[in-house]
Parts: structure tokens; C-alpha cells; sequence
């Protein structure tokens, strides 16, 4: 039991940082599902955490309704960013939104109201991974209940065909900015509960890098699937901590290690699992039975 | 086969005369640095100052009966890695204490769970002049904060160089930097210094050129400069090609030998208003000075502080009766009273930050001096 | 804005122009965003280093050699990352992934070699002249990287608008498939590409180390985004519009420097992506995009 209790406190963080990085890799994931590489979710992820941060320490608001500033906040900010930016193709809307992500981390840089480089300190730890596990929970099913409606089927049509999508009448736009607005509010929340976590904020948890690790978790993980995000989310998680432990027993550094792993595991999959973690199942099976058809 | 009843034996004896040396405690020190990472390059330094230490304290026999273990882990210059460090360090590693992290940021995300779990933390690189030590009774400081050097350094200077303007530049999307910054700022206002122009830069720019023209086309006396050792060096040679030959004052991440190496003869009349006196010739940095030249290492401030870390930690084992625990070091550190160290005579101040005596350095002759 | 400014402006432009100069080749033949491009520019940064200061080299041996090095890089990364995605309806997104892969791979391995520090080239690698013009002072060495960043954009031009080699990677660049089917080698032409853009990224890499007397394994990090900033602004592919959007982009920065002061240099240089993707996507001197969304 000691042991047991002892190692839930080692990888306590762990655990709450996998929920936290699957919302945040769902939160690209909303607007992947409908084709669109929107890089938009470390801008939002900052809004968040800074309102909920400022709320919780400057104004003594309760967490629950920092949490929901956290969430409409981003959304309101999303519909004036998403109706110019939705309408540019395919890696120049990448492009637009990281220089959102961008000015929005430079405005906070230089904003004096929250310390500037210095960021927000000692904000009360009001999280617990029960409720980084509720908001996933929730995600993946307002995911999971979009798969089989018409709203599904629009997003899968725009996804796999925007022009003709459009031909038949669907509303792209609409559908578009709407997963837009779903993926700021997953990732204002993501970083409101990771701010109330980790006791601080500060604008450098929220640069370029820190989008780029979002859409890898999604895209290791595996796009094909609500679920795939999430997946991918907890293993370049939990990953360094393995490293940790196995880089001693090989006599290698974890550190330098860690950056290779990430480097190397990434271009596996995208070169040989496209679909990610989540296809590797149904392509062994697919594998034995085209073996087992030869024979 | 046949009992080795005779090689038994002497094994026996051996043991019985190898009794005392077995009753070793080892007590272990854990430290949470980037390794990798925007700040890889003072973790780097601080590991080689904290191993060296560790052999140091362990080889002299100061702390009998005790051996010192290193527990390094990287925390990837992210508060994320940070916090899975510190819970590994504390519920698996079992360390008395923690070095680190190399970033303040980092620490603002990281002491909180060290004080809860009541283990002692030791920021040895962290000057962020709030939030570190009033997290709580477990965290103690022994880098001085950029408020504890700058203003005295300036003063200092200022009744030298007898400088009236000055122009300001500094990196403001790091916390290191834009603390320093704002000390310097309030420190020029006190000394009635009129401030003819502010400019800032991001970390990772490597070119100052248009920041500098501007600064320097306002014909100040003094230039000051709150930067980390990558852009220093740049600024400075920068600074100089510009045609500016006056004085450069910088703070804390100036006072690396990069600077010297990497600006050259621009480096000439820079004065560096720092933790550490390089060119102090008290033993005991003279001492860490020619046992890191035997590791291959020219030593920078960070080197020199984490350094001192072990050295400070040590000795509250001694002072708590040789006694490793949590607490006991925890106790211990409140009798630490001007412990020799490569930073100068040190103690803890009551609230439970870093005190020794700064020092302000020129450069001169492509060395570090102290300025007389 | 005095001379020096403009000097400083022109200097800095002189980089950017000779950073998205290659970005832009790949970037406009396969539509793909090559994130590996700044680590090219650091290893060869590297390469030349050592080949200086441990074999003490010739500069004039050392770039030439990290030049070509680069280039080769570019190939093991065309053959590596690119290749085996091509056809893939996603190419882009993937494309984009697995040279963040590589890049990251480049990045490992050289911390792992030099370490995390900065080093910088012996003092006496290139002999160094103040000159005195437009009121302002510069070096000799800069002029060189404005006359490189011109020079190579010439060579460039040449290539592609003269060359068979750059008909073809202009074939390919319009249709692959049309392109093959009128006989031109692809595969080749499209390594070509990589190669030639690879290689001016190393030397924009040499000549940055050299001006600013750093190498480090994250110096790539203050160019890359700009870079990308500057072949949007210019046109996706449009060498002329990298080189004119380089210089534009360096002299706006300065201006802004001087008149707005440091802290709004990064956010003009966004902002103004940003209204350039939302307004006018093909930039100054893109080709009007055939296929829309």
C-alpha cells in the first residue's frame, strides 16, 4: 500500500499533465477534424489561463467561475480571428494562426498589469486531476457524439472535399468557425486548470513550441479517431518519465535522449503509422489477415 | 566442495576492522536542472559545479560518517518537467534536499509542492526578488537577487565613473532579465540618473544593431544592459562596432567567461555588477577556482552558486550534528553563519534569502578584475 | 531614420533575404513548409565552425564545404521526410511533420556534439574593416552579406529561369504529374530543389554566424519564424519576393526600433503576416493561387 501510494505521488503531475495535454491535443484536433490545420491554441490556451489566474487572484472569484471566463473568453475571441482566417487554405491558415499565437504571447510579454516575462505567481492550486479528467470526459463526448450525427458527416465531408462540400450545400463557414470556437473554448479551459495546477503562468508556456507539441500529440496519437488525440496526449507524456527511468539503466543521459526519442517516435509514425497510435490495431490485423490469406 | 572455513575467517576480520567505516549514512541531494532546453547552458554549468562539490565535500571527510549523493535530473527548462522532477525527487529518490531549478519560473511552479511535502529546496540560480522564499520556511536562496547586487554596484560605479545618463537595454520576454531590469531602472531613478532611452530585445535576437543605434544616438554616458550571456557578448561586440566607447554596465548574466571569449576586445571596459567576485583571492574561491581548471572547467556564476549550494547544505548536516534528515537540514541551515565559500562569507538572512557581499567586476586586459 | 539605420536595416534584410531565399525554392515547387530549414542553417553553421577552429581550415575552404554539406543534408531530408509522403492527401500537414521530426533529430544530435553553449569563430577567421558611409559605420563583413544575399538571389534567378534544371523545377512545381508526363525526371528535379535550397540555407547560416560571431544548437530559432513571415510577405515561391520582402521586412523592423522601440519589433513583424494571409495570401509576388480551398 505504501508503495502504492508513494508512486501516486511521484506521478501525480504525470497523470494531470496527460488530461491536460489531451485537451489540449482534442482542442487542435476540432479543427483537424474538419480539415483545417488551425494553430491557434496556444494563443487561446494564454487567454485562458490569464483570465482564470487574474479572476482567481486579483478579484478573489471563485474557481468554478474562472473557469467559465476561461472557456468564453476564448470562444468570443475566436469568431473575429476565425471568419477572415477560415477562408485561407490549407498551411498558410497555419501560418495566420501561429502569428495569432505569436502576438498574442508578445502582447502579454510587454503588458506590465500581469508582470510582463515574469507572469502571475502563487496562484492557489485549485485543480485536481479529478477535474482535468471531467473535462476530457466531456470532450470526448461531445467528440464521440458529433461522429455519427450530420454534423459528423459535414465536418467528415469538408475534411475529405471542401469545393464539393460546399456544391452540396453545407454550410463550410458555419462548420469551420464552430469547431474553431469548440477548440479555443477546450484549450482556454486546458490552460486555466493547468495555471491553477502548476501555481504560476507565464508567456513563454505559450509560445510557437507549445502548439507544435499540441498537434504532434494529435497526430501521433492519430487523427482518424475522437479518441487518437488523447492517446497520442498520454504517451509523449508519460514518454520523458519512462526515459527517465530507462536512460539511467543504458547509461545514457535522459535529457539529449528525450529530444531524440520525440524526433525519431514522430517520424515513425508519420511515415509508417499516418493514422497514428490508434490505427497501429486494425493495421496489424489487417497485416495477419493478408498473411494468413498468402499461406 | 569443502567450507572455505579459512578465506570465512579472514573475511570475517576484515569486516569486523571495515565496522566503522560501514556505518556510512548516505544522504542524498537531488537537483532539478535544465539540462536541455532554452536554458540547457547554465544547467550544464551548474551540474559540473554541484558534482564537483559533492567529490569535494565527500573526499575531505568534513562530514563524518556521512557520504553526499547526487540526484540530477533534468527538467527540460519547462515547468511541466519540473514538477514531474521535484515528485520524483521527493517520494522516490528520497532526497534531504533539492538544488534548483535552474529558472525562477520554473520554481514559482515547483517550491510549492517541496514546501508542502515540508523538503528544504535550495535556489541557487533563482533572482526573482518575490515569490521564492516567501513560498515558504522550506525554501532558502543563495543566489543573491538582482536587488541585493545591482543598486550597490551602481553606486559604487557611479561615484568612479561620475556617469549622469545612461540609456537602457534589456531582454524583456525573459524573467531573469526583466527582473534585473526593473532593479536597475529603480536603482538609476535613486541615484538621480537621467534615463535618456529604453530599448528591449527578445532572447533569441541575435541582432541589436537598430536597438543600440537608437540608444547610443542619444549621447548617454553609461550603457546598462540586463541580458543572459548569449546576447551579451552579441551586444556588446555589437555596441562597440557602433562606435561606442563608453562604458557597459551589466548585471548577473554578464559575469560568465563567454564574454571575454566570444566578444573579445569589445569586452574591454565592461563592468559587471555580480554575485560572484571571480578575481576575489579569498581561499576559498581560489580553491574552487583551481579544482574546477583540474575538471577541464572554466567556471561561470551559475558553477560558482550551485557549488556553493552544496557546500551550504553540507554544512547544515554538520551543524544539525552531522545528521542528514529533512528537518535536520532544514535546521541546520538557520546556523549557517559566514561559511567560507567561493561566493565570500556566507549567511542566511532571516527570511531566509541569500547574504554575502556582491562585487562589481571590469574587464580588463581580457580577465575579470575587481574594480578598485 | 539616419544612415545607420538604414545600414542596420539593409544588413538585417541582407539575412532575411538569403534565409527565405531557399525556404522559398521548396516551399513553392512541393507546397510544403520545411521546418527542418533552420536546423540546416545551424549544422552548417557548426560545420564550418569546426572546420575552422579544430582543423584550422581556410574560410574560403570551410564555406564552400559547409555550403555543399547543407545541400547533401537537404537530400537526406528530401529523401528521408519528403519523399516517402508524396501522393499522400495530406502531404501538407505530414509534410510539415515530418520535417519537424528531422528538425528536431538535427537539433538533438547537435547539442549531443558542440554541447549547448555558444562558441563563436576565431577572432582572426575573416579580417574585418569598418568603413564609413552614409553617415553610418559599417563593416565589411556585412556589406558581404548584403552583396552575398543579392549575389546568390542572381545565381538563383539564373537557375530557374534559365537553366533546364530550373524549367524543370518549375514544370514540377506548376504539375508534377503534367510535368512527368512531358518527360521531365521528377524525382530528380524535385531533389535538385531540395539541394539547392538546403545549401543556400547552410550559407545563409555560415554568413549569420559570422556576422553576429554566435553559433549555438537553437540559433536557428530568431530566423525561422521570420523567414516564414518573409516568403509569405513576398510570395509563396517568388524568389524576387523573398528577397524583396527580406529587405522590406529588415528595414520596417529597424524603423519600427527606432520609432516604436524594441518591444514592438516581433508583434509588427506578426501582425503584419497575419493582415498579409487575411488580405492578399499570394503576397506581393505570388502567383494567384489556382487551387482555392
Amino acid at each position: 500500500m505504501e508503495s502504492l501510494a508513494e508512486l501516486y505521488s511521484t506521478y501525480q503531475s504525470t497523470l494531470a499533465y496527460v488530461g491536460l495535454n489531451a485537451l489540449l491535443a482534442l482542442s487542435v484536433y476540432a479543427t483537424l477534424s474538419c480539415g483545417q490545420l488551425a494553430l491557434s491554441s496556444a494563443g487561446f490556451a494564454a487567454i485562458g489561463a490569464y483570465a482564470a489566474s487574474i479572476l482567481t487572484l486579483n478579484f478573489h472569484v471563485a474557481f468554478p467561475f474562472a473557469l467559465l471566463a476561461a472557456v468564453v473568453l476564448p470562444m468570443i475571441v475566436a469568431v473575429p480571428l476565425g471568419l477572415p482566417v477560415l477562408r485561407i487554405r490549407g498551411v498558410f491558415l497555419a501560418i495566420a494562426t501561429v502569428a495569432f499565437g505569436e502576438v498574442v504571447r508578445l502582447g502579454l510579454v510587454n503588458w506590465d498589469y500581469v508582470n510582463g516575462a515574469q507572469g502571475l505567481v502563487a496562484i492557489p492550486q485549485k485543480t485536481e486531476v479529478w477535474m482535468v479528467y471531467v473535462a476530457v470526459a466531456l470532450a470526448l463526448l461531445l467528440f464521440a457524439r458529433l461522429r455519427g450525427s450530420k454534423w459528423g458527416f459535414a465536418l467528415e465531408a469538408i475534411r475529405e472535399d471542401e469545393p464539393a462540400a460546399r456544391t452540396m450545400g453545407i454550410h463550410t463557414t458555419v462548420y469551420k468557425l464552430a469547431m474553431l470556437v469548440v477548440g479555443a473554448a477546450l484549450a482556454g479551459l486546458a490552460g486555466a486548470l493547468e495555471a491553477h495546477f502548476s501555481f504560476m503562468v507565464a508567456p513563454n508556456g505559450f509560445a510557437f513550441g507549445r502548439v507544435v507539441d499540441m498537434l504532434v500529440f494529435a497526430v501521433v496519437g492519430g487523427t482518424v479517431a475522437y479518441y487518437g488525440p488523447v492517446v497520442g496526449a498520454a504517451f509523449l507524456t508519460i514518454l520523458p518519465e519512462a526515459l527517465r527511468v530507462i536512460a539511467p539503466l543504458l547509461g545514457i543521459e535522459p535529457g539529449p535522449l528525450r529530444a531524440l526519442v520525440n524526433g525519431v517516435v514522430l517520424l515513425l509514425v508519420i511515415l509508417f503509422l499516418p493514422n497514428g497510435i490508434v490505427s497501429l490495431p486494425s493495421r496489424l490485423a489487417a497485416r495477419r489477415k493478408a498473411r494468413s490469406a498468402a499461406a | 566442495m569443502r567450507f572455505p572455513v579459512r578465506s570465512f575467517l579472514a573475511a570475517l576480520a576484515a569486516l569486523a576492522f571495515a565496522g566503522p567505516a560501514l556505518a556510512q549514512q548516505t544522504v542524498r541531494i537531488g537537483a532539478a536542472l535544465s539540462m536541455t532546453g532554452p536554458a540547457a547552458a547554465y544547467g550544464a554549468n551548474q551540474k559540473t559545479g554541484i558534482l564537483a562539490a559533492i567529490d569535494e565535500v565527500n573526499g575531505s571527510g568534513a562530514l563524518k560518517g556521512v557520504k553526499l549523493e547526487a540526484v540530477i535530473e533534468d527538467d527540460a527548462s519547462t515547468k511541466e518537467q519540473g514538477i514531474a522532477v521535484f515528485q520524483k525527487l521527493i517520494n522516490q529518490s528520497k532526497v534531504a534536499a533539492i538544488i534548483g531549478p535552474t529558472l525562477s519560473n520554473t520554481a514559482f511552479a515547483t517550491n510549492p509542492l517541496a514546501q508542502a511535502a515540508k523538503v528544504p529546496v535550495v535556489a541557487v540560480s533563482n533572482t526573482a526578488p518575490k515569490g521564492i522564499t516567501d513560498i515558504g520556511d522550506s525554501i532558502w536562496r543563495v543566489s543573491l537577487t538582482e536587488g541585493q547586487v545591482i543598486p550597490g554596484a551602481l553606486k559604487t560605479l557611479q561615484a568612479k565613473l561620475g556617469f549622469k545618463k545612461a540609456a537602457v537595454l534589456y531582454g524583456n520576454d525573459d524573467a531573469f532579465t526583466k527582473a534585473g531590469y526593473d532593479v536597475m531602472k529603480a536603482a538609476l531613478a535613486d541615484l538621480k540618473i537621467q534615463v535618456l532611452g529604453e530599448q528591449t530585445f527578445a532572447k533569441p535576437d541575435r541582432d541589436y544593431n537598430a536597438q543600440l543605434t537608437s540608444l547610443l544616438g542619444t549621447k548617454p554616458d553609461i550603457l546598462v544592459v540586463s541580458a543572459l550571456i548569449e546576447n551579451a557578448s552579441g551586444i556588446v561586440a555589437q555596441a562597440r562596432q557602433l562606435g561606442w566607447k563608453g562604458p557597459i554596465f551589466g548585471g548577473n548574466g554578464f559575469n560568465n567567461p563567454v564574454l571575454m571569449k566570444n566578444a573579445g576586445p569589445a569586452a574591454e571596459g565592461v563592468y559587471v555588477g555580480t554575485a560572484w567576485n571571480r578575481a576575489s583571492t579569498d581561499e576559498a574561491n581560489t580553491k574552487f577556482l583551481a579544482l574546477m581548471k583540474s575538471r577541464g572547467v572554466d567556471p561561470d556564476q551559475f558553477c560558482a552558486q550551485a557549488y556553493t549550494g552544496v557546500l551550504v547544505i553540507a554544512e547544515a548536516i554538520k551543524q544539525a550534528g552531522t545528521k542528514g534528515g529533512r528537518d535536520d537540514v532544514k535546521a541546520g541551515f538557520a546556523k549557517v553563519k559566514g561559511l567560507a565559500t567561493p561566493l565570500g562569507k556566507f549567511s542566511f538572512l532571516p527570511n531566509r534569502d541569500g547574504d554575502h557581499t556582491p562585487a562589481i567586476q571590469v574587464v580588463k586586459d581580457g580577465k575579470f578584475q575587481i574594480l578598485q | 531614420m539616419s544612415g545607420q539605420q538604414v545600414i542596420n536595416g539593409l544588413f538585417l534584410g541582407g539575412i532575411y533575404a538569403l534565409f527565405a531565399l531557399g525556404y522559398t525554392l521548396v516551399f513553392g515547387v512541393l507546397d510544403i513548409l520545411n521546418l527542418a530549414h533552420a536546423a540546416v542553417f545551424m549544422l552548417a553553421a557548426f560545420v564550418a565552425l569546426t572546420l575552422v577552429s579544430a582543423a584550422h581550415a581556410n574560410l574560403l575552404v570551410a564555406l564552400p564545404v559547409a555550403v555543399v554539406f547543407a545541400g547533401l543534408l537537404g537530400l537526406v531530408l528530401e529523401r528521408i521526410a519528403f519523399r516517402p509522403l508524396r501522393g499522400r492527401s495530406d502531404s501538407n500537414i505530414s509534410g510539415l511533420i515530418s520535417s519537424l521530426a528531422m528538425a528536431a533529430i538535427f537539433e538533438a544530435i547537435a547539442h549531443e556534439i558542440w554541447g549547448p553553449n555558444t562558441a563563436r569563430f576565431p577572432f582572426d577567421t575573416l579580417p574585418d574593416q569598418q568603413l564609413q558611409i552614409l553617415g553610418g559605420v559599417v563593416s565589411r563583413l556585412q556589406l558581404t552579406i548584403i552583396g552575398v544575399s543579392l549575389g546568390m538571389f542572381l545565381v538563383l534567378w539564373w537557375l530557374v529561369q534559365r537553366t533546364r534544371l530550373g524549367r524543370e523545377i518549375r514544370a514540377v512545381a506548376e504539375s508534377p504529374r503534367a510535368a512527368r508526363v512531358l518527360g521531365v525526371n521528377v524525382d530528380r528535379a524535385i531533389a535538385w530543389a531540395f539541394f539547392i535550397s538546403s545549401a543556400l540555407g547552410g550559407a545563409a547560416g555560415v554568413l549569420f554566424a559570422l556576422s553576429f560571431n554566435s553559433v549555438s544548437p537553437d540559433m536557428g530559432r530568431g530566423v525561422e519564424l521570420k523567414g516564414l513571415a518573409v516568403i509569405i510577405l513576398g510570395g509563396m515561391g517568388s524568389m524576387t519576393g523573398a528577397v524583396v520582402a527580406g529587405f522590406a521586412l529588415g528595414l520596417t523592423e529597424v524603423l519600427v526600433v527606432s520609432h516604436l522601440g524594441g518591444s514592438y519589433r516581433d508583434a509588427v513583424s506578426f501582425a503584419a503576416l497575419f493582415l498579409i494571409l487575411v488580405l492578399r495570401p499570394r503576397g506581393l509576388f505570388g502567383a494567384p493561387s489556382l487551387r482555392e480551398a
